[in-house]
């Protein structure tokens, strides 16, 4: 068996993509990798929709703009994203970072991504477990496209809100009823035009481990 | 315990159970909540007065809150609204005892909803939620986006009252 920590360690969310079509059968082991990620009961509650069409990308794209910009431009109006991006020293960094976060800029970049992957879960089969399968669907997609050498992205703000997951579900001809299918997220894919030089600093275990009960540092 | 009493603490449960889920991404999922009585009101308006006017009196005459004004600022993407003694309050007051902040505004959901459905606004979110338990006052901050290309139409929100 293959550790596969370093493959782990070194995934990143990879929102650059080359334009390259990713090959059939890339694609192929990345959704068998989906098909084997952990589920309750074996319930399997994903549905996989491939994209690749550029016209359905595009209203991806600006849906996720309008997602992420809407709450932004908010967050920032109320002071809160300025506080999010104080670690950035160069005032006029710091001021494109926020204007590309605040104009939903930076969820666009479903509309460069040679496939899209939204992943949705069926509520009509029994599963108990929806959100938590499909969460380890799309890790297990990350993953593979990770090994693969594509670069991939989770994205789930476009989806996050009732009437946008709404018209998310409209433009892929999902059924719309409350209780048919949950959208989580969408995955973009593609060939990385971008290594990420900073990967965001990560807590060190000490911070986040406990031995045997909450609050317990010490290890037993 | 009246119905108020009730319905109130029925809510306080499923907020509190929606965020322990969801945690803070639980308010982008309740835009809904609330709107079944604004939309039995047919309001009627073709400017953002005339609608939350109507939204206004169809709320008071409801009981749903005693009195109510708004205002539209920050380069007209602020929406500011201004409550006393809503029905809802003590859904907010036990909340956060509870150590929730409250994130459900009915009234406010019933307002933005009938500037989508009625005006066509592109979309909107309901940014900030503040109550003072001893007035009786809740000020509530909306964001509303009539066009696509009034996302990130920045100001300082803090100036606005």
């Amino acid at each position: 068996m293959d550790d596969i920590l370093e493959v782990i360690k070194t995934r990143k969310s990879i929102r650059r993509y080359k334009s390259d079509p990713i090959p059939d059968d890339i694609l192929d082991k990345i959704l068998e990798a989906a098909r084997w990620a952990p589920t309750g009961e074996n319930y399997q509650p994903w549905r996989l929709i491939v994209i690749k069409n550029p016209e359905t990308k595009k209203k991806i794209g600006d849906l996720a703009k309008l997602g992420s910009g809407s709450r932004m431009t908010a967050w920032y109006c109320l002071g809160e994203m300025q506080r999010r991006f104080e670690e950035i020293q160069d005032p006029v960094k710091r001021a494109e970072v926020l204007r590309f976060m605040y104009s939903g800029e930076v969820s666009e970049f479903a509309k460069q991504a040679p496939v899209i992957i939204a992943v949705i879960g069926t509520l009509m089969e029994g599963s108990v477990d929806v959100p938590y399968d499909l969460s380890a669907c799309i890790e297990n997609i990350l993953l593979e496209a990770h090994s693969l050498g594509l670069g991939a992205c989770w994205v789930h703000g476009p989806v996050a809100s009732t009437r946008d997951a709404a018209k998310f579900k409209k433009i892929l001809k999902i059924p719309t009823g409350m209780g048919e299918y949950k959208v989580i997220a969408y995955v973009a894919l593609g060939w990385p035009a971008e290594a990420r030089k900073h990967p965001r600093p990560k807590k060190p275990l000490e911070e986040m481990v406990y031995w045997e009960e909450f609050g317990r540092k010490e290890r037993a | 315990m009246d119905n108020v009493e009730h319905f109130n603490n029925m809510l306080v449960r499923l907020e509190e159970l929606l965020y322990h889920e969801l945690s803070g991404c639980a308010a982008w999922k309740v835009e809904l909540v609330g709107v079944d009585f604004i939309q039995s009101k047919k309001i009627e308006g073709n400017t953002e007065k005339e609608v939350i006017d109507h939204c206004i009196k169809e709320i008071t005459a409801g009981g749903l809150v005693k009195s109510m004004t708004y205002s539209i600022g920050g380069k007209g993407v602020l929406l500011s609204l201004k409550m006393k003694d809503c029905v809802h309050l003590p859904k907010e007051i036990r909340l956060k005892k509870d150590g929730i902040h409250p994130y459900i505004c009915p009234i406010a959901n019933m307002i933005l909803d009938q500037l989508i459905e009625k005006l066509n606004y592109e979309t909107t979110y309901l940014a900030k939620l503040d109550f003072n338990e001893k007035t009786g006052e809740c000020k509530v901050k909306c964001a509303i986006y009539q066009t696509p290309d009034k996302i990130g139409l920045v100001s300082d929100w803090s100036k606005e009252e």
